[in-house]
């Protein structure tokens, strides 16, 4: 374990192999470490497993950059800027895709048990739902379940009556992805992780995981972070690489620093309708810009700090974010 | 005309009446648990008009937050402006495994007379088209007490059995037998409720003791047979009990001034 190793999005990116299980922070358009989802892309990454919580912008773009070939979640789509998810959707369509699908409870609960140590959940969230039909589950029809995948569990679930109180749940396997890659507000220069706002399901991802990229707002002083250790999430010893990159979630939103950028969004969905469609946006904003700088630069000033999010609120009142 | 006069039909959008109607469900004093879109216009509205001590907390982990600005999605940061906590998805499902929600509004691409919803493959597998999938949809219909869909009335989305069950109703398949049994059967020491209504931009439906739904109020310038005609079973129209009360000049108000003056939904 040790300490944390500052390094560049390329070499942090470089560590993954074709075939790797990721999740990630946040929560659908929010938080997501985006810059590393287009450095993915760019590095023409393969066979991803993606595990999470739940998908969003993030994960389509993955999928649509032809990135996975393995989704275990229980949403994925754009919130308000994009009902479905569109690469995923056809993807999936075409035979190109596996989708797992388990509900929110079963997947948290996956990875809480993944960063406890944990070989399973009980619960009894969804039960009665077509989410446990046996002709559902995607991994064993297509013969993934057979013990030779280690990020693979045998079984998708398993009922099971308690001898406590006789009550009849669903036990779900523990998840514990090779990587977790997150996007936060601030890290100490030693490497102790602060979120602000809602967590989601950032502990659990963080700690469920084998390997921890943290990309990062901003690097502040250790001993400035740790003034107040009650608002921190992770210990440095968790961490195992760190990326000082300022907007990195965009065009997801990051509480206290700016906005989800839902007209971007909006645009990625629209395009992304169609392979070619996502093509031609991926040549625009991944492969037609050399790297997260070039990015911002293309985005622009005006457009940055209309999403730049007031230090009061939290969020940015400078968006045009409806019809009035 | 008075604020809490009731609007004539042509003075209000059939989304108004949604929103509205999904308002007046929420008894004052509960703990709700809310999506995105619809539903977050909903518990804002019953907030400022029939239940001012109704709790909210948002799936992505805002709980009791008093937004000043509406929120577009969960996760968003207005949703915990002033909140009591802003903390994360183990402490609001853990929360709501405890049985603490008393009531929740959800969505759904298909709806069965079970009040059963698929938000997962529009016609199943093979073939069938791929949405979002369950999100928290599955989790609140198993252990909210009450729960309220908002839905459109397409006939296609309205049918007798849902093509994938993603989001349990009063009548579910008992796995890994699939059985199809009470959801009471499925659920025992663990069951607490489950579909209480359904608000659609036609009607307000219930469901009767075995779990069937029936049509309760029509919306103005809709008859129950017209309501009856957008479904794909034989839906039950002997217990309508008569109109849908329209939204009054103050609920207007409150929508368009107060709850989403930008008109993000209420465009």
């Amino acid at each position: 374990m040790g300490r944390p190793r500052k390094v560049s999005l390329t070499e942090a990116i470089g560590l993954i192999n074709d075939g790797d299980s990721l999740t990630f922070s946040g929560f659908t358009i929010w938080r997501r470490p985006m810059a590393a989802i287009m450095e993915l892309i760019r590095q023409g990454k393969k066979d991803l497993h993606l595990i999470e919580v739940n998908g969003g912008t993030h994960d389509d773009m993955l999928i649509g950059g032809g990135c996975v070939k393995i989704w275990e979640s229980c949403w994925s789509g754009h919130e308000l800027y994009g009902k479905i998810p569109g690469n995923l959707s056809r993807k999936f369509q075409a035979g190109e895709l596996i989708c797992e699908d388990y509900s929110h409870v079963q997947m948290l609960y996956r990875l809480v048990a993944g960063a406890h140590g944990l070989p399973f959940m009980p619960i009894f969230a969804a039960l009665g739902t077509d989410i446990l039909n046996p002709e559902y589950d995607m991994l064993g029809k297509a013969g993934l379940r057979d013990g030779s995948h280690p990020k693979i569990p045998s079984k998708k679930y398993e009922m099971y009556t308690e001898s406590f109180t006789g009550s009849e749940v669903a036990l779900v396997p523990a998840a514990q992805p090779d990587w977790c890659i997150a996007h936060v507000q601030m890290v100490g220069s030693e490497g102790t992780v602060r979120v602000l706002g809602q967590k989601y399901a950032d502990d659990e991802a963080f700690k469920a995981a084998d390997k921890v990229i943290v990309l990062t707002e901003q690097i502040v002083p250790e001993e400035f972070i740790r003034r107040e250790p009650e608002r921190n999430l992770i210990p440095p010893y968790l961490v195992d690489y760190i990326v000082e990159l300022p907007w990195a979630g965009h065009p997801t939103g990051c509480y206290g620093s700016y906005e989800a950028d839902g007209e971007f969004i909006k645009d990625f969905y629209t395009r992304s309708r169609t392979q070619e469609g996502f093509d031609e946006w991926a040549q625009e904003w991944i492969f037609g810009v050399k790297d997260h700088e070039a990015y911002l630069n293309k985005l622009g000033v005006s457009r940055l700090e209309t999403l730049r999010a007031s230090t009061a609120l939290g969020y940015s009142q400078k968006v045009k974010r409806g019809s009035r | 005309m008075a604020g809490n006069d009731y609007a004539k039909v042509g003075e209000f959008k059939p989304i108004d009446l949604l929103a509205v109607a999904a308002a007046r469900e929420v008894s004052d004093g509960e703990v709700v648990f809310a999506g995105t879109g619809l539903p977050m216009l909903a518990i804002m509205l019953a907030q400022r008009t029939n239940a001012p001590n109704a709790t909210c907390i948002y799936e992505a982990g805002s709980v009791d937050g008093r937004p000043i600005d509406l929120p577009t999605s969960v996760g968003d940061a207005r949703c915990h402006y002033q909140g009591a906590l802003a903390s994360g998805l183990w402490d609001v499902f853990g929360q709501l495994g405890r049985g603490v929600v008393d009531m929740a509004f959800l969505g759904g691409a298909e709806i069965d007379q079970y009040g059963s919803v698929n938000t997962t493959y529009m016609g199943g597998l093979p073939g069938g088209k791929r949405l979002t999938g369950s999100g928290g949809n599955a989790d609140i219909n198993s252990l909210a007490r009450r729960t309220v869909f908002i839905m459109v009335q397409e006939k296609r989305r309205w049918v007798e059995r849902c093509s994938y069950i993603t989001s349990p109703g009063w009548r579910i398949p008992k796995w890994p037998g699939g059985e199809f049994v009470h959801k009471k059967e499925v659920y025992n020491k663990a069951f607490r409720g489950g579909p209480w209504a359904v608000i659609s931009d036609m009607g307000v439906f219930r469901f009767d003791d075995e779990g069937v739904i029936y049509l309760d109020t029509v919306h103005p310038g809709f008859t129950p047979e017209q309501v009856r005609d957008k479904c794909m079973f034989k839906l039950n129209i002997a217990r309508v009990s008569g109109e849908t009360k329209t939204p009054t000049y103050n609920d207007l108000e409150l929508l368009y001034k107060v709850v989403d003056p930008e008109g993000i939904f209420l465009s």
